[in-house]
């Protein structure tokens, strides 16, 4: 009998992300709970309940202030040391799109220095709107829970949908960090496989970074959403495509059964 | 201490009457004052403000539709009725067993006109939330736009409307998280300065949780929930009950707060996942005041609300104005007392405002208080039916005047021009900016094709649940060309594009809302050109036995001499047993067989080809029911049979405007002959024939499609590898790389 993983999907007013996050989940096999940020700050649930967090897209608060701030700021308030010592022990944790913001906010990506500093933000994009396109992609590391079921310089496409994207880091260090250390896990690319400016890199990136994975491997945050794509039939060219396992379902197989693995 | 004012209005002359109307803004004629005084009379006691407003509110066109209820029903109503499941705030039909589908379009014309970004935001909010009420998940956002050209005096400029408009609908659709999916943006002379925002929503509902809106027991509380109440959006409907004369106040205008709807969303389906919700409805047009007065109405009951329990945003607001506030964000919950402090538990942990502020009573009586004092106490029959109208109503002779322009010099210059024309042309500037993945279930968005190329869509799909294939399609239709030349024709040509482009991806049409658009009822040609439509619209539906199961009516779109053309947008709602059958327009392998379902046609009168050579008039072409109906069943039949590879139906620029789009997101090109038709060629490529589709066919499938489709499908030719290639016989007359026509379409966006 395969062990139940639980995966715990934070949300707040304004994620709306949760539902596809939460079935893609669920149909990898995984044991899905969609928990209020306000459980956590009240004690009612604890971090270590689950095998995996997500931090689901949307427009957290509002996001009326920088993308991700606002929940990060309600994190940094009561439950971090939580999240940081579930980080410590290996377990998973994954953000896409305003969870990714949300990851950088509260320092556990790309966290070169591992001291959970803020090393990065996701700027507005360089068109200056919200970008809602299919773009493609290359799979930079094998080495990352979420993306072994890749190999190293596969392209692949997902759906972007958001208008504060642009990764930019602190300075030239965490810069030069992120490049040695291969933390940038997936790259925006034109069709052919090559570095490419706007609108394949549809946000103005720097290193055309597209997702970030921390050293250990088990964090990653990207701008793309995986858990639109679970099934084929919702890539925005699956009708001139013939019969593939959905690019979703490759990524949560892949962090599901790590967990089954390792714990 | 807040005053409740009494007004004397019994024994007045009418023209005081006339003046009190104008002066609490109440938007009622003297005819109406006249019936109000002597409802007062009967009472034995004059008015209060609160009462006066209530009806201003309650008999304005906008919420009591009462210039347009005897047409719609005599024209729209009867259709197709056996498939309605429930006709709320909006209409809904089953797609099986356990599911159905909660579906509406209406305008938000009048704020947008005045407030653009605030205007079309709240338009998405009220169409939320109308498909809320009925219980259901709202799964799609759809909007057509109507767009003017020049600017006009004393009102904002074209482009500083249509940016706020499309601001508005992404700033609220991206923010709730439901997909905003397809539409459509016209740019015309005749939307200047009169802005139409047609927006619309698709629910899904478990059959088993279906709410209604009607209170029809005694004792059932009354839970106000969500937004606060505020000054924002007083005598929004009766601003859209005028034609516009000038910049109006901005307070009628509501603002939207997408970060408390997208709990409020989340709580209310709680809530009735768990069965605890009796009744439903939102607060839109008229605020408390409809909404109360609709919900007792309806179920025959009377009832007792206290305004002073309801949440505020300002102090010291007089008890007139909450009752009529349009503040967004709102919903009034029905429930059973034994589930009340539950709802307000489940509202809490969602940290959201709710509270009790009333009762359903036995009797015929509404009755409001602020604290001790009685604000409006009222028969409830006599406060929601004003008297129907049957306005007057003149209808032109119909000219047939048959145009016959020049031969064009270049056909492949025409068709780029087509192709690039500002209402064919991409419309990626604004539909890139909305979300449409979000949820996981987009299974055909408003582009396919190669991924960083792709073309436009018929129609969009969504996935119903992950745990079926089954999908359901929306798309829309609207000519407002052809309704300016021809209401009769327009309002028909609508509801068989709506048609056509729901068969376009595979999905079987099964209902339809419509948003009718038109200038003030009290002007009869408006009302002749009303009825003219409503009657094509009545003779496509009524043949396909598709029933129109929600909508609206916007009138007084007129400000001057400048008016709109009396047209509809038709939104149609498809259904899919299996969304691995959906189809998309591009085209999908060299060497296909191509055909034409449907004939070119003479009629070119308001076609994009006469507007763009400068040609008025002529004939427009007018849906034949009885060949949409044909036509319909067999291609669904031929794509169920899996011959089919891409569809795409033929409209605005005509055949070579579609095979043209379909080139686009495939990269594959089509060599047709069009000498089969003996028509000027310029006529077969660029009419705007109704009931028609491009399709390109299996090639080892072609025996099979062709036994299914017969008489209704004509060879035009085949897939090829760069470009289009006409002929007429050995003739090429145009021939155009495919790279041309992309670039054409785009426009210069990437």
């Amino acid at each position: 009998m395969s062990k139940s993983v639980r995966v715990g999907i934070i949300t707040m007013e304004g994620t709306n992300n949760e539902l596809e996050a939460y079935l893609s989940f669920l149909h990898s096999g995984a044991n899905p709970e969609i928990v209020h940020i306000k459980s956590f700050e009240n004690r009612r649930r604890k971090v270590s309940d689950f095998d995996i967090l997500f931090f689901p897209g949307g427009f957290s608060g509002g996001d009326y202030v920088r993308a991700g701030a606002i929940m990060a700021a309600r994190i940094k308030g009561s439950f971090i040391r939580e999240i940081y010592e579930f980080e410590g022990e290996g377990r998973l944790v994954m953000g896409s799109c305003n969870g990714f913001q949300v990851l950088t906010e509260i320092g556990l990506l790309p966290n070169t220095k591992g001291d959970h500093e803020i090393e990065a933000a996701l700027a507005p994009n360089i068109s200056n709107r919200f970008e809602a396109r299919t773009v493609y992609l290359k799979i930079n590391r094998k080495d990352c829970a979420f993306l072994s079921n890749f190999k190293v310089g596969e392209i692949i496409k997902l759906p972007v949908a958001h208008a504060e994207g642009r990764f930019i880091p602190a300075g030239r260090e965490i810069l030069s960090e992120i490049s040695k250390r291969n933390l940038n896990a997936l790259s925006y690319v034109d069709p052919r496989g090559r570095e490419a400016g706007y609108p394949w890199n549809p946000n103005g990136s720097i290193m055309n970074i597209a997702g970030i994975c921390n050293s250990r491997g088990n964090v990653l945050g990207l701008m793309p959403h995986p858990e639109r794509v679970f099934y084929p039939y919702t890539e925005s060219d699956w009708t001139r495509q013939t019969e593939h396992e959905g690019m979703g379902y490759r990524f949560f197989k892949s962090a599901v059964d790590f967990v089954r693995e390792k714990f | 201490m807040v005053r409740i004012e009494t007004i004397e209005i019994i024994g007045r002359q009418d023209r005081e009457l006339s003046e009190i109307s104008r002066s609490f803004s109440l938007g009622l004629s003297v005819e109406e004052m006249r019936r109000i005084s002597e409802y007062f009379q009967r009472e034995g006691r004059n008015p209060t403000d609160a009462e006066l407003q209530a009806l201003g509110q309650a008999w304005s066109e906008h919420c009591s539709y009462k210039s347009s209820k005897i047409h719609l029903k005599k024209y729209l109503m009867d259709i197709g009725t056996k498939g309605i499941l429930s006709r709320g705030d909006a209409g809904v039909i089953a797609i099986d067993d356990k599911t159905a589908v909660a579906f509406k379009m209406e305008s938000h014309n009048h704020p947008s006109a005045i407030e653009p970004y605030g205007g079309a935001a709240t338009g998405v909010g009220g169409i939320l939330r109308d498909v809320l009420s009925m219980g259901a998940q709202p799964v799609a956002l759809t909007d057509v736009l109507f767009f003017g050209i020049r600017k006009v005096k004393g009102f904002p400029s074209p482009k500083f409307i249509e940016g706020g408009v499309i601001s508005g609908i992404r700033d609220y659709g991206n923010r709730v998280g439901i997909p905003t999916l397809s539409g459509g943006i016209t740019y015309a002379r005749f939307f200047s300065p009169n802005v139409l925002v047609n927006v619309g929503c698709v629910g899904i509902v478990d059959r088993k949780k279906l709410l209604s809106s009607s209170v029809n027991i005694p004792g059932l509380k009354l839970i106000i929930a969500g937004g606060k109440t505020g000054r924002d959006g007083i005598h929004g409907v009766n601003m859209a009950s005028e034609t516009i004369t000038r910049e109006e106040d901005i307070s009628t205008v509501q603002l939207g707060s997408p970060i408390t709807k997208e709990p409020l969303m989340h709580a209310v389906l709680e809530a009735n996942e768990r069965g605890l919700i009796y009744a439903l409805k939102d607060l839109g047009g008229g605020g408390l005041s409809s909404v109360v007065g609709e919900m007792l109405q309806s179920g025959g009951m009377g009832g007792s609300v206290y305004l002073d329990r309801v949440p505020l945003k300002v102090q010291g607001m007089a008890p007139w104005e909450i009752w009529i506030s349009e503040s967004q964000e709102r919903m009034l919950l029905a429930v059973k007392e034994e589930n009340e402090n539950e709802i307000h538990r489940i509202m809490e942990s969602w940290d959201i405002t709710s509270s009790t502020i009333g009762v359903s009573e036995p009797g015929r009586r509404l009755r409001v208080f602020y604290g001790d004092e009685m604000a409006i106490d009222m028969d409830i029959d006599f406060l929601t039916n004003p008297q129907p109208y049957d306005r007057p109503s003149s209808f032109k002779e119909k000219r047939e005047n048959t145009v016959i322009p020049k031969y064009p010099e270049n056909i492949g210059k025409v068709i780029l021009a087509l192709l690039g024309d500002r209402n064919v042309r991409t419309r990626e500037f604004a539909v890139r900016q909305y979300d449409h993945t979000v949820r996981g279930s987009t299974v055909l968005g408003p582009f396919s094709g190669i991924v960083g190329r792709e073309g436009p869509t018929d129609a969009s799909v969504i996935r119903a649940s992950w745990d079926s294939y089954e999908g359901i399609a929306v798309g829309h239709g609207f000519n407002p060309f052809y309704s300016y030349l021809d209401p009769l024709a327009g309002g028909a040509d609508a509801v068989d594009e709506a048609v056509r482009n729901i068969v376009s991806v595979g999905a079987e049409p099964i209902g339809f809302s419509d948003c009718l658009n038109a200038g003030s009822p009290e002007d009869p040609v408006v009302m002749g050109e009303f009825i003219s439509m409503l009657r094509g619209m009545r003779s496509v539906a009524a043949r396909l036995d598709i029933p129109f199961a929600s909508g609206n009516v916007s009138f007084y779109n007129e400000s001057g001499k400048r008016r709109i053309p009396t047209f509809p947008t038709v939104m149609a709602v498809g259904k899919t047993k299996d969304i691995r059958n959906v189809l998309s327009p591009d085209f999908k392998k060299i060497s296909s067989p191509i055909y034409l379902v449907g004939l070119p046609t003479s009629d070119l009168g308001g076609s994009l080809y006469f507007r763009t050579i400068g040609v008025r008039g002529g004939v427009v072409p007018v849906s034949n029911p009885d060949f949409l109906s044909r036509r319909v069943r067999r291609i669904l039949d031929a794509v169920n049979s899996g011959t089919v590879l891409s569809i795409h139906d033929i409209s605005d620029g005509g055949l070579a405007t579609s095979l043209g789009e379909m080139t686009i997101g495939s990269g594959i090109g089509a060599s047709i002959d069009i000498s089969p038709f003996g028509l000027r060629p310029d006529f077969v490529l660029f009419s705007e024939p109704t009931s028609s589709w491009v399709v390109e066919v299996k090639k080892e499938r072609e025996k099979e499609f062709l036994e299914i489709m017969r008489e209704d499908a004509i060879l035009l030719g085949h897939t090829s590898a760069d470009s289009l290639v006409i002929s007429v016989g050995d003739e090429r007359i145009a021939s155009i790389e495919n790279e041309a026509i992309r670039r054409r379409w785009k426009g210069g966006f990437r």
